[in-house]
C-alpha cells in the first residue's frame, strides 16, 4: 500500500535530497510558508543534506554504547523492530543538537540543591551533558564491575547493568545518579521509537506499525463510530512517507 | 409579454436613504467609494500593505512587466491634476491624460458601461476621499518597439465601444425586472467579470463582453497565474447551475458558500471589492448571474455517486490516489468528498474539480490557499501548499481521483500536466498568514 | 523607558484576557493587551499536518511556558526548601497569544450550584463540625443562577457541544441529571461517543450511574459564534490537548475571539511584553498602570491606563499581584493576609481497562473535550455523611486521543516491564486493547498550602519566583480513594479482562515529575470578605479597586469540574459589572 517517496521534485526539493530530510530541516519553521524565506531553507537543508548519518554530538564511544543500550531497551524481537531498526540513536543525536539537547527549555539557572525525588530534576546538566556524563560513567562502571565497556558484555549482564542503573543507587561522579542517567536515555530511546520519522527515529514508520498508530493522518470522522474492530489504514508521517 | 425596459437607474450606488444627512460631497465621497469597491479598483492599484491605490502591482504581459499607477489624488505622481473629463476618458476608454492608450490590463472595455453619474462619483472619491501618496511605480520593462502605444490605440479603436455606445447596448436591452437590470450592469459594467471569467481572442479582447454577445460571455476565461476562471454561467457540472442565489450571494459577501470557497484571484476580488456590496446588490449579481445559459449542450447533471464514499469508509484504497486522499485530503475535504461546507469546501460536485482545466487544482496543492477573512466572515481558512509532500505523480494521482470520484466524472489529470503546470516560487504566494 | 497610554490595559491574551478585551472594547475603551509570549495563528504554526506532531507538541512543548525565563519553586510543607520546577511536568501553563486556551482539551462545564457556596452546603447538611481542621472551605459569593446568563453567553463564544438534562425547568434531554437548569440548549449537540466511551456509557449505567455526555468546547459540526468566528467541526484528530487545533474546531481566543478584536482599532495587542509588575501610585489603592519589559529590546515600557485587568495565567496573577503590592500577602504563620492564600489544585487518579484480544479500543481516536462522565460522586450529589471528606468527583472516559510517546509513558500497566521485550509486549496490547476511566476531582483549599514569593530563586528579569507550598492532604485522599473504589462495579460490567484502580497513596508527597492536571486554583480568590478574599464577587481587587483580577485564582477551592467554562463565565460576569456598574463611576463595586 506504500506510495512513492522519494520521487526527486523540481521545486521545492533541491536536487539530491529526499523530501523526508528536506521536511526533517523544515519542520515547524514559520518559513515553511512564505516562499519569500526560500533561500535560507536552502541553507538548513545543505547541512541535513548528507545521506548517510553522521554523528553531530557523539563520540564513536559513545555511539557503541548507545546503540547496544537502546537495543535492550527496545529490543528487535516478535512484536516488532528494535532502537537499532527504527535509528533511535541517530535520533537521540540529532536531539542533542537542538534547544532541548542544550537544555534551553529547562529552568537551569542556580543555585542547584538536592533536594527529595518527587521535587524533581535538580541537577546543572543539560541533556547532553547527562550524556557525556552518564555514558562515561556507566561504562566506567561496566569495566570495573564486568571487565569491559556495556557494548562488549554479552546481553545477560547488559541487561543486569541496567536493570542496576534503574534500581541501584549507584553514582556516576559526584552528582549524576545512574537511575537520572537511566531514564533520561529510557526517555529519548521511547521517543526516538515512536516520534515522527521526520525527527530522524521511527524509521520507515516501525514503531507506529508496530503499536497501530495511523501516523499524521488525524482525521476519524467516519472511524469514531466504527466500534470494535481495528482500524484498518496504514501509517503516515508528516513527510508523506507512508507504510 | 415582452420584458419592461429598466435602464434608467442604473448608477452603481445604492439610494441613498436621506439626501441631506450628510454635505452632499460626503455623500457623493461614499457613493464613490462604494463604486470603487465595485469596481474593485484596489485590486490592481494597491499593493498589500501599503498606501491605497499609490499603484505598483506588476502584470506580467506577454511582451514584458507593467506597474499599475498611482492613483491617489497626489498631483505629481498620482491623478490629482486630472480634470474630470480626463479622469472619465481613462475609465471608460483607455486614454491617458496625453492621448496615448492604455493597456487592456485595465478593463476599460467593461467601465465603458459606468454611467455618468458613477464616474463623477468615483471620481470625487479619488479627489476628495483617498490619501494622496507621493510615490511613482516602477516603470514597465516593455522595450521598444514594443512599448509603442500605437498599437493600443488600434487595438482600442477595434475591441473597446464608445461609451456611448456601450450605454446604449445596456439601456436598450430589456430584462424582465429591474433587479436583473441592475445586475447586468454590475457584472458587465463596473464587476468586470469578464476580464477574468471570459475567454479572449489572441489578440486579447474579451470575446464578449455582455450577455447580449453570446454564450461565450463568462464561459470561463485563460489562466492567470495559475488559477483558472470557471465559467459563471448556468452549465450544471462547470458552471453556477447548482448554485442557488443565497449562495452567490454568500460567496460573494464572505467568500465562502455551501457549494463552494473563493481562492486565487477571487479571493482577492471578494477582499477589496464584493464583500463590501448591499445586499441587494449582490442578490442583483446573483439573478442575473443565474439568468445565463448553459453553453454546454447536452449539459449533463451531476448526480452524487456513493461509491466511492463506501469504499473509503470500508478501508479499501485501492483505487489509484485513494490513498493520498485519505492521507493529506480527506482530513477537511471528508471522504465523502463533501467537506464541511462554509468552512472547508466540498469537492464532489464543486465545478472547479470538474472543470475542463485541472489548473486550478495543481495550483491548489502546489501553494495552498487562503480563504480571505471579510467584514461578515471574520475567520480566514488556509489549505496548506502539498508541495512538499506530494510528488507530481501522487498530485496527478490524487488529482485524477478526486475528478472521477463521487459523480465528477472528470477527465483524469496526467504527470505530464502536473509538471506543466508547476508554479513559480511556493507558499501561499507569500501572503500574510490569516492570524486565526 | 518609554511611555504609552491606554484606558485599559490587558494582562495576558488567554481566555479570560482576550474576553475581558472584547468587551472593554465594545464598551468603547481604548484596549492594550499584553502577551509575554509570541502570536500564534492556526494557519502558520497549527496547520496541517505539520502540527500533527507529538514531539513538537505535547513532549517538547512548543505551546507551553519558557520555562527557561522563569518558573516556580515548590516544597511540600513549610519549613522546606522550596526547590525550582526545572522541567515542565505536573502542569503545563502556556505562553503566547491563546495561552492555555489554546493547548487546552475542551472540556467545558459550568459550575455545580453547590460548589459555588460549598461552605454553605456542607454547613447546612453536616454541620460545622464536619470541615476539618486546617481546611479553608468559603463560598465563592456568587451563584449559579447569577452567573447563568454568562455560562450561556460562553458556550455560545465557545461553540460547546453537549447534551441538556433540563431547559428553563424542563426535562430535554438525557443530559446530566445532577446538572442544574439551564436558560437555553447547549449551541451544538454532543459529540459522538468515541468507542471507549460508548462501553463506558452503558456499563455505567448498568452499575446504576447515571452517564452523560461531557460538554466539550470542540464543536460537533460547523458553527458560526454570535462575534461571527467560525469553527470547522472536530474529526476526533486526537491532537488537542498540546496543541493548536487545525481543523479550527477546538474553541481558543485565537479562533473564537480574536478575529473580530484584531480587527477594532481600539484594540492593541502586544506581545513579547513580559509584564514586571503593576504600577501603584503613592497610596497603594490605586494602579496607575502597569511597566512591561519588551523582550525584544530588552527595555522597559510603562503603560499608564485608568483601569488594570489581570488575565494571565493564575499563578501568574498571583506572582503579579505579590510583586507589585496589590493586596496583602498571605502569611501562614499568623494565618492573615489574602494574596496567595487557599491556593488549590484537582485531583486526578487513572484506572484502566483492559479488553478481550479481539476488541480494538483504537485509543488514538479522540477530542479533548469529548466522553461520558458521571456525577454521581461529585460535589454535593451523593451523601458524605458515612464518609467523613468534603468534596467530589466526576468519573469518566474522555479520551482524548492516546500517542505513541504518551502511550510509551504509560507502558503496559502497573507491575509490566519497564523497558526489553516484555514492555514492548505489553506496551501493544495496552495500547490496542485497553482504556482509562479517570477520576478528577476536587482538592480543598488548606491553612498551610499556599503561594508567595521565593527567597533564593529568581527568574531571568531579576524577580523572585513565585513559591508554591502544596501537598495532598487526608480529606482529598480519602475522597479520591472512595469515588475510585466506585468505579469497580464499573470495570465488572465491561467485561475488562483486567483492571487497575488509580489512586491517590496516602504518605505519597506530591509529584512534581508526573504530569497531573494543569488546573491550578486559587491564590487571588473571590468572596464576600476581605479578610480571607483578596478580590470581591467581580474579581475587583479589595485593595486597589481599579485593578480586575480574571483567573481560576478567584476559586476558594478546586472543583471536580474542569476550570474553563467557570473561567469564561466569570470572566463575562466581572466585564458585565464593569461595563455597567464600574464605568459609570469607578471605585469600589462592594463596599465594606
Amino acid at each position: 500500500m506504500s506510495v512513492q517517496n522519494d520521487t526527486p521534485k523540481k521545486l521545492p526539493v533541491p536536487p539530491g535530497m529526499s523530501r523526508r530530510h528536506f521536511l526533517m530541516a523544515l519542520a515547524g519553521t514559520a518559513a515553511f510558508w512564505t516562499a519569500d524565506e526560500f533561500a535560507d531553507w536552502r541553507q538548513a537543508i545543505a547541512a541535513e543534506a548528507a545521506q548517510t548519518y553522521t554523528p553531530r554530538y557523539f563520540t564513536p564511544d559513545e555511539w557503541r554504547f548507545l546503540e547496544a543500550a537502546t537495543e535492550q531497551l527496545f529490543p528487535q524481537d516478535e512484536t516488532g523492530p528494535g532502537a537499532k531498526a527504527l535509528g533511535v540513536v541517530g535520533f537521540i543525536d540529532r536531539q542533542m543538537d537542538t534547544p532541548y539537547g542544550r537544555g534551553g527549555l529547562w529552568f537551569m539557572s542556580g543555585p542547584f540543591r538536592e533536594g527529595p525525588a518527587n521535587l524533581g530534576y535538580q541537577l546543572p546538566y543539560a541533556p547532553r551533558e547527562i550524556y557525556r556524563l552518564g555514558i562515561a560513567g556507566a561504562d566506567r562502571y561496566c569495566r570495573d564491575h564486568h571487565g569491559n565497556a556495556f557494548a562488549d558484555l554479552d546481553h545477560p549482564t547488559q541487561i543486569e547493568v541496567l536493570t542496576a542503573f534503574e534500581k541501584l543507587p549507584i553514582m556516576f561522579g559526584e552528582t549524576l545518579t545512574a537511575g537520572i542517567f537511566f531514564e533520561q536515555l529510557r526517555t529519548n530511546t521511547m521517543e526516538g521509537a515512536f516520534s515522527d520519522p521526520i525527527h530522524g527515529g521511527n524509521r520507515h514508520l516501525g514503531g507506529w506499525v508496530m503499536l497501530g498508530f495511523p501516523g499524521a493522518r488525524a482525521d476519524f470522522m467516519d472511524w469514531v463510530d466504527q466500534y470494535g474492530p481495528a482500524y484498518p489504514l496504514g501509517s503516515v508521517s508528516i513527510s508523506g512517507e507512508t507504510a | 409579454m415582452r420584458g419592461l425596459r429598466f435602464a434608467l437607474c442604473l448608477a452603481v450606488f445604492p439610494p441613498v436613504a436621506s439626501a441631506h444627512a450628510a454635505t452632499p460631497s460626503d455623500d457623493l465621497i461614499r457613493q464613490g467609494e462604494y463604486v470603487a469597491r465595485a469596481a474593485d479598483c484596489a485590486a490592481c492599484h494597491s499593493v498589500r500593505g501599503q498606501a491605497p491605490f499609490a499603484g505598483g502591482v506588476p502584470f506580467d504581459l506577454p511582451m514584458g512587466r507593467i506597474y499599475s499607477p498611482n492613483i491617489t489624488p497626489d498631483p505629481d505622481h498620482g491623478i490629482g491634476g486630472d480634470t474630470e473629463e480626463q479622469f472619465s476618458r481613462a475609465i471608460r476608454e483607455g486614454v491617458r491624460k496625453d492621448g496615448a492608450s492604455m493597456y487592456p490590463a485595465m478593463p476599460f472595455p467593461s467601465y465603458a458601461r459606468l454611467t455618468d453619474a458613477d464616474v463623477h462619483a468615483l471620481f470625487v472619491y479619488f479627489r476628495y476621499g483617498v490619501k494622496p501618496v507621493a510615490t511613482t511605480p516602477p516603470a514597465s520593462t516593455i522595450v521598444w518597439p514594443l512599448s509603442m502605444r500605437w498599437p493600443l490605440t488600434l487595438w482600442r479603436g477595434m475591441f473597446s465601444p464608445a461609451p456611448h455606445q456601450a450605454a446604449a447596448k445596456t439601456t436598450q436591452r430589456s430584462f424582465p425586472d429591474p433587479v436583473l437590470a441592475r445586475g447586468a450592469y454590475l457584472v458587465e459594467g463596473a464587476g468586470h467579470c469578464g476580464a477574468c471569467h471570459t475567454p479572449r481572442a489572441l489578440s486579447l479582447q474579451e470575446k464578449a463582453l455582455t450577455a447580449a454577445d453570446g454564450d461565450l460571455y463568462l464561459s470561463g476565461g485563460g489562466s492567470v497565474d495559475g488559477w483558472h476562471p470557471p465559467s459563471l454561467r448556468q452549465d450544471n457540472r462547470t458552471g453556477l447551475g447548482r448554485w442557488s442565489e443565497n449562495d452567490i450571494v454568500a460567496f460573494l459577501r464572505g467568500a465562502r458558500a455551501s457549494e463552494g470557497s473563493a481562492f486565487g484571484g477571487m479571493a482577492d476580488a471578494v477582499e477589496h471589492g464584493t464583500q463590501y456590496l448591499t445586499d441587494d446588490d449582490l442578490h442583483a449579481i446573483a439573478r442575473y448571474l443565474r439568468s445565463l445559459p448553459a453553453r454546454k449542450t447536452p449539459d449533463p447533471v451531476w448526480k452524487y455517486d456513493a461509491a466511492t464514499e463506501t469504499a473509503l469508509r470500508r478501508g479499501d484504497v485501492s483505487a489509484r490516489g485513494a490513498r493520498v486522499y485519505v492521507d493529506h485530503c480527506a482530513a477537511c475535504h471528508r471522504d465523502d468528498g463533501r467537506g464541511y461546507p462554509s468552512v472547508f469546501p466540498p469537492l464532489a460536485g464543486n465545478p472547479v474539480v470538474m472543470d475542463e482545466q485541472p489548473d486550478s487544482l495543481i495550483t491548489l496543492l502546489y501553494k495552498g490557499a487562503i480563504v480571505p477573512a471579510s467584514h461578515n466572515a471574520p475567520s480566514a481558512f488556509v489549505m496548506p501548499p502539498y508541495a512538499h509532500v506530494l510528488s507530481e505523480q501522487q498530485m496527478a494521482d490524487v488529482l485524477s481521483f478526486i475528478r472521477g470520484a463521487w459523480g465528477n466524472d472528470a477527465a483524469a489529470v496526467d504527470v505530464e500536466a502536473v509538471r506543466k503546470r508547476t508554479p513559480k516560487g511556493s507558499g501561499a504566494g507569500g501572503a500574510k498568514m490569516p492570524l486565526n | 523607558m518609554t511611555t504609552k497610554n491606554a484606558d485599559a490595559i490587558v494582562v495576558g491574551a488567554g481566555w479570560a484576557g482576550s474576553i475581558l478585551a472584547k468587551e472593554l472594547t465594545e464598551a468603547g475603551l481604548k484596549v492594550v493587551m499584553l502577551e509575554r509570549g509570541p502570536d500564534r495563528a492556526t494557519a502558520v504554526e497549527g496547520a496541517y499536518p505539520d502540527s500533527i506532531d507529538e514531539l513538537r507538541g505535547a513532549i517538547r512543548h512548543r505551546l507551553f511556558q519558557d520555562l527557561s525565563r522563569t518558573t516556580v519553586t515548590i516544597r511540600n510543607k513549610i519549613g522546606q526548601t522550596a526547590l525550582p520546577y526545572r522541567q515542565l511536568s505536573a502542569f503545563l501553563p502556556g505562553e503566547g497569544v491563546g495561552g492555555a486556551g489554546l493547548h487546552w482539551s475542551g472540556v467545558h462545564f459550568r459550575a455545580a450550584p453547590d460548589d459555588l457556596a460549598l461552605r454553605s452546603s456542607v454547613i447546612a447538611r453536616y454541620g460545622q463540625k464536619f470541615i476539618p481542621e486546617g481546611m479553608n472551605l468559603q463560598d465563592y459569593g456568587v451563584t449559579y443562577d447569577e452567573l447563568e446568563p454568562f455560562f450561556d453567553k460562553a458556550e455560545k463564544v465557545f461553540g460547546t457541544s453537549g447534551e441538556a438534562y433540563k431547559v428553563n425547568g424542563k426535562v430535554v434531554g438525557n443530559g446530566n441529571v445532577f446538572a442544574p437548569s439551564r436558560s437555553d440548549d447547549f449551541p451544538l449537540p454532543p459529540l459522538k461517543d468515541v468507542y471507549t466511551a460508548n462501553l463506558f456509557r452503558k456499563a455505567a449505567g448498568e452499575a446504576g450511574y447515571h452517564p452523560y455526555s461531557l460538554p466539550a468546547a470542540n464543536a460537533s459540526r460547523q458553527y458560526t459564534n454570535p462575534y461571527g468566528a467560525q469553527m470547522g467541526p472536530c474529526n476526533f484528530c486526537g491532537y488537542c490537548s498540546g496543541y493548536d487545533c487545525y481543523m479550527y474546531s477546538k474553541a481558543s481566543p485565537n479562533v473564537n475571539i480574536l478575529p473580530v478584536l484584531r480587527k477594532d482599532p481600539n484594540f492593541t495587542l502586544i506581545t513579547r511584553a513580559h509584564v514586571m509588575r503593576v504600577d501603584l501610585d503613592s497610596t497603594k489603592t490605586r494602579a496607575t498602570g502597569v511597566t512591561y519589559l519588551d523582550l525584544d529590546s530588552n527595555r522597559e515600557v510603562t503603560i499608564t491606563a485608568d483601569l488594570v485587568v489581570l488575565g494571565a495565567f493564575q499563578f501568574h496573577n498571583v506572582h503579579l499581584m505579590l510583586l507589585s503590592g496589590v493586596g496583602k500577602p498571605y502569611d501562614a504563620q499568623k494565618n492573615e493576609g489574602v494574596v496567595g492564600r487557599n491556593f488549590v489544585y484537582q485531583t486526578i487518579t487513572t484506572s484502566r481497562a483492559w479488553l478481550p484480544e479481539n476488541t480494538f479500543t483504537n485509543q488514538f481516536i479522540g477530542t479533548g473535550g469529548g466522553g461520558v462522565a458521571i456525577d454521581d460522586f461529585n460535589s454535593m450529589n451523593f451523601d458524605h455523611g458515612p464518609h467523613g471528606f468534603v468534596g467530589g468527583s466526576p468519573v469518566w472516559v474522555n479520551q482524548a486521543g492516546v500517542k505513541p510517546i504518551a502511550a510509551s509513558t504509560i507502558g503496559g500497566g502497573k507491575d509490566a516491564p519497564r523497558w526489553g521485550a516484555g514492555y514492548k509486549k505489553a506496551l501493544v496490547d495496552t495500547y490496542r486493547h485497553a482504556m482509562a476511566i479517570d477520576a478528577h476531582g476536587s482538592n480543598m483549599a488548606y491553612r498551610d498550602v499556599f503561594l508567595d514569593l521565593d527567597p533564593t530563586w529568581k527568574n531571568a528579569y531579576g524577580q523572585p519566583l513565585l513559591r508554591m507550598t502544596f501537598d495532598w492532604q487526608d480529606n482529598d485522599i480519602r475522597m479520591n480513594r472512595y469515588v475510585v473504589s466506585q468505579i469497580e462495579p464499573i470495570m465488572k460490567a465491561l467485561g475488562a479482562t483486567k483492571y487497575e484502580l488509580g489512586m491517590l497513596e496516602p504518605g505519597k508527597p506530591f509529584d512534581t515529575r508526573i504530569y497531573q492536571t494543569t488546573h491550578l486554583g486559587g491564590g487571588a480568590v473571590m468572596g464576600d470578605d476581605p479578610n480571607t478574599s483578596a478580590i470581591n464577587r467581580y474579581l475587583q481587587s479589595w485593595d486597589v479597586p481599579n485593578v480586575f483580577v480574571i483567573g481560576s485564582n478567584a476559586f476558594p477551592q478546586g472543583m471536580g469540574y474542569n476550570p474553563t467554562g467557570m473561567v469564561a463565565a466569570l470572566a463575562y460576569w466581572s466585564a458585565h459589572h464593569i461595563r455597567t456598574t464600574y464605568l459609570k463611576s469607578p471605585g469600589p463595586l462592594v463596599r465594606v
